[in-house]
């Protein structure tokens, strides 16, 4: 199920929340719009957590985890901390890491297997991410990016990269991660498809701007929707693809 | 592309047109002139006014001129569609009579400002600009009839729906009264009248609706009779030029019940008959009103024509009944289909170049089709709770839906009001910890530093270890080895940190001014000893350099040492014969000073030179004491003397009094 919506007029909405296979953070907003839409989704599922990460609502930005953990950059007061330990399952470890690169959204991208980093990050948070999120790592740049977290969008099912990655460099990553992968855009072409979105086994959440066309992608490649796989992107929908974008 | 003319400023009548140019005249401009002014200023009044009433209405009619379409820049749809209502000459004439009109004014302008400029008197100008400004008024008058109309062509225009002509378009035609508008209105959420009688539709009218996540536009035209395109009217051009001008699908609508008045022939014959229209185009034979008859209930001839028809190939037959909605999708879906696969046919072949190769966009387009699979190996397994497969599926309208922070936020004073609590959401071991209050400080530490209760066992194991590891010299490193190089290095260094210090210290002490006047260092005097020691620092040899400065520099007047040498002081003088050239100096010398000395002329004796010396110093001394200006001193008296230039003035004038 892949659901649109805005953070107080923000379409980025992977910037401001963070969503995993055993817990969401969003935001806390002035209303409880963005709230509602996880809540409406996930029900009781997983917890769904209102946080700050040092004062600030972009925590889609600066935290990062899948299912086994959750990391937090250095400028998280220990207060948060300790909020966010006691919401989140006691089975997540949640550890705060001191990293010169601290968005760590933007420099870490994730699933519940494999995490792509930066090529610059620190050799100790490296092993610190293998260890507290239980994944192999890797450092990659997509499409020449090093924000692997802002223009990639993983999840166990699938992948979305930023728009302009070329066909081999696809391949490759798809072998590295082991899942399916296309080249896709979110919010009306934008090709921050990291900050653009978030997504899970089983929901995303885009902005509000996303096309239908964009949409039907995103529900493909993470084989959100009933009888949707990767594969129909190139064969039912094709022409609707080249329709739309060309 | 501009696919519609909302916003064009609405045109006024010419009555008022002359109305607000004139007012604004009369409102921008001064109003008071006297006879009695310079001639110059007189004719510089009538002249603004001449002008600015052209330029007021140059601007207006330029402003209408550009909010209209030009025919020559827009779609050839959009341009045949404006000819079909408006009359394309009609229009172009009278645009073009707007703007002969500006230009007329422009030269009435140019020429009464020409003779304003020989206007001898206030009457006369006043005259000239009464007859510019009537003269412009009567070219304005004359565009009664294209102001009227231009405002019916922008009210007209504004009210067309927007037609972009490249989209993914069904038109659909045929004969009046055929269900045209109840296809439109089975399919789109357009609200389009449907009228039991012949020409319901006068213009055309748009719906839009989706299709596999496209949006389609679907356009619904005026039915065609069949007679030759010279006897249409407006009403059926719009629908030709609907078909003629787009790139789209063509649903040509039949009816073989002849419910709508028309015979079957007649409508196979209108198809025939405007069928070079379709050329390039798809086209669709949509047989509509099936559950009154079908193309098989058809007499043999009648329907022989209508596969002839078909057979071609080129034209697909389809069925629906939009009184039962029998088909109704199915022709829509077939149509889009068909629509789709023919225009992405056409922008692979566009994309693709000669030699089979794709490029520029349309390769990006392929790249974000492709979808990368991984090569065998580990297969990812998705983690997705069992709890989310039975999720009931929730309706928004649904009263009974599970209540969200959201319903709870309005219902509690809404977004800014309503608080929520953080805490509520915790998952600790016993619910009735929630609330408790935790301090962040106590005893001075940060209790999160302590939260962890064997804090202090690992920090001294962690100690343990960490002296552990000096005393087995685990962070004894081999830096002894590079002592010597190192200590070098490191003097060097302190040496030339000293030296930039020092440098910086001068420098600073050479430019605090310290109360002295600012010098520049080029005409400060520098000794020659600073050059030496300088030059000597850096290793030069200076003797000859200062050897030619000395030789170049005034030495001291020889006169007192030429006295002092020789014999004692107390030797008589004596008179030596001077030389020819010393004797002439002296002589012009003593020419050169005063005769006699002014200090003692006038007074008679020493005392009563000093007293007048004493009374100089007395009368100087408060100035000295002061060191005011004394009368010596420039002094420039003051251009406008306050006392003479303030106040009233009561008798005479400013500059005699």
């Amino acid at each position: 199920m892949a659901v649109r919506a805005q953070f107080e007029n923000s379409n980025e909405v992977g910037v401001f929340s963070t969503l995993t296979n055993s817990y969401a953070l969003v935001p806390v907003g002035s209303s409880e719009n963005f709230y509602s839409i996880f809540e409406a989704e996930l029900q009781d599922v997983i917890p769904i957590c209102r946080a700050t990460i040092a004062g600030t609502r972009i925590i889609g930005t600066l935290t990062t985890g899948n299912r086994k953990g959750l990391l937090v950059p250095t400028s998280t007061t220990d207060q948060e901390l300790q909020h966010l330990r006691n919401t989140i399952p006691d089975e997540v470890k949640i550890q705060r890491i001191e990293e010169r690169l601290s968005a760590l959204g933007n420099v870490v991208c994730t699933n519940d297997h494999v995490a792509l980093v930066h090529p610059d990050i620190e050799r100790e948070t490296e092993e610190i991410i293998a260890d507290v999120l239980g994944v192999e790592v890797f450092r990659q740049t997509i499409a020449d990016n090093v924000l692997v977290g802002s223009y990639m969008s993983l999840s166990n099912q699938g992948g979305v990269v930023h728009p302009k990655t070329s066909i081999q460099d696809q391949d490759e990553l798809s072998s590295l991660l082991q899942v399916p992968l296309v080249a896709g855009s979110v919010n009306r072409g934008s090709s921050v498809v990291g900050a653009g979105m978030v997504v899970n086994d089983w929901m995303a959440v885009t902005g509000l701007d996303t096309t239908a066309t964009e949409l039907s992608v995103v529900e493909s490649i993470f084989k959100l929707g009933e009888n949707m796989g990767p594969s129909s992107i190139n064969t039912t929908n094709k022409s609707t693809m080249v329709e739309s974008f060309y | 592309m501009k696919t519609t003319w909302k916003e064009i400023a609405p045109v006024p009548n010419h009555q008022d047109f002359l109305d607000v140019v004139l007012s604004r005249t009369q409102r921008r401009l001064p109003t008071q002139i006297r006879s009695g002014f310079k001639i110059s200023r007189i004719r510089g009044f009538y002249t603004r006014k001449v002008k600015f009433t052209q330029e007021t209405f140059s601007e207006k009619l330029s402003a209408i001129l550009e909010g209209f379409p030009r025919l020559q820049d827009i779609h050839p749809f959009h341009k045949d569609l404006l000819n079909t209502l408006y009359d394309a000459d009609h229009f172009r004439i009278a645009l073009g009579q707007l703007s002969t009109a500006k230009h007329l004014i422009e030269t009435v302008s140019r020429d009464y400002v020409r003779l304003l400029k020989y206007a001898p008197s206030l009457y006369q100008c006043k005259q000239l600009k009464r007859a510019a400004l009537g003269r412009m008024a009567t070219i304005c008058r004359r565009l009664k009839d294209p102001l009227v109309y231009l405002e019916q062509v922008r009210q007209h225009l504004g009210r067309l729906p927007s037609i972009d002509p490249n989209t993914r378009t069904l038109l659909i035609c045929g004969y009046p009264n055929v269900g045209k508008s109840s296809f439109l209105r089975s399919v789109t959420r357009a609200d389009v009248d449907v009228q039991p009688y012949a020409f319901t539709t006068k213009s055309l009218f748009v719906g839009h609706f989706d299709y596999k996540y496209l949006r389609f536009q679907a356009i619904d035209t005026p039915g065609i009779l069949d007679h030759p395109l010279e006897e249409m009217n407006t009403i059926e051009m719009q629908s030709i030029t609907a078909i003629a001008h787009l790139r789209s699908a063509i649903l040509y609508f039949m009816d073989l019940s002849e419910q709508c008045g028309y015979t079957v022939s007649a409508q196979l014959q209108l198809f025939q008959s405007i069928k070079p229209l379709f050329a390039n185009k798809l086209v669709f034979i949509v047989i509509n009103k099936i559950d009154l008859c079908t193309p098989a209930d058809l007499d043999s001839e009648t329907k022989a024509r209508l596969d002839a028809i078909l057979t071609s190939g080129d034209v697909e037959m389809l069925q629906l009944s939009c009184t039962t909605t029998e088909g109704v999708s199915e022709v829509k879906n077939a149509a889009c289909e068909r629509l789709i696969a023919d225009r992405v046919a056409q922008k692979l072949k566009a994309g693709t170049n000669s030699s089979g190769t794709v490029g520029g966009r349309l390769g990006d387009v392929l790249t974000r089709i492709h979808v990368a699979q991984p090569l065998g190996g580990i297969v990812r397994q998705p983690y997705i709770p069992d709890a989310v497969k039975n999720l009931p599926r929730t309706n928004k309208d649904d009263p009974s839906r599970p209540r969200l922070a959201r319903d709870l936020e309005e219902e509690n004073g809404g977004a800014g009001v309503y608080n929520v609590n953080l805490r509520s959401q915790y998952q600790l071991a016993d619910d009735d910890w929630k609330e408790d209050r935790v301090p962040e400080v106590l005893n001075g530490k940060n209790v999160y530093d302590f939260i962890d209760p064997d804090i202090e066992a690992k920090l001294a194991a962690l100690e343990a270890e960490e002296e552990k590891l000096e005393a087995t010299g685990f962070y004894d490193s081999d830096e002894d080895v590079e002592d010597a190089h190192e200590t070098d290095l490191r003097t060097k260094a302190d040496l030339i940190r000293q030296k930039r210090e020092e440098i910086r210290q001068e420098a600073k002490m050479r430019k605090s001014l310290k109360n002295r006047a600012l010098i520049p260092r080029s005409k400060l005097p520098k000794k020659l000893s600073v050059m030496e020691d300088s030059l000597d620092k850096l290793g030069y040899d200076t003797t000859a350099l200062v050897a030619r400065a000395r030789s170049k520099s005034r030495g001291r007047t020889l006169q007192r040492e030429a006295l002092d040498a020789g014999e004692d002081g107390d030797a008589m003088d004596i008179d030596t014969p001077l030389s020819a050239a010393d004797a002439l100096k002296a002589k012009s010398r003593s020419r050169a000073r005063s005769q006699s000395n002014r200090r003692e002329d006038g007074v008679k004796s020493v005392a009563s030179r000093d007293k007048a010396e004493k009374l100089m110093k007395l009368g100087q001394q408060r100035m000295n004491r002061m060191a005011r200006q004394g009368e010596a001193d420039r002094h420039t008296t003051a251009a406008l003397p306050k006392h003479l230039f303030s106040g009233k003035r009561g008798m005479g004038k400013t500059q005699r009094r």
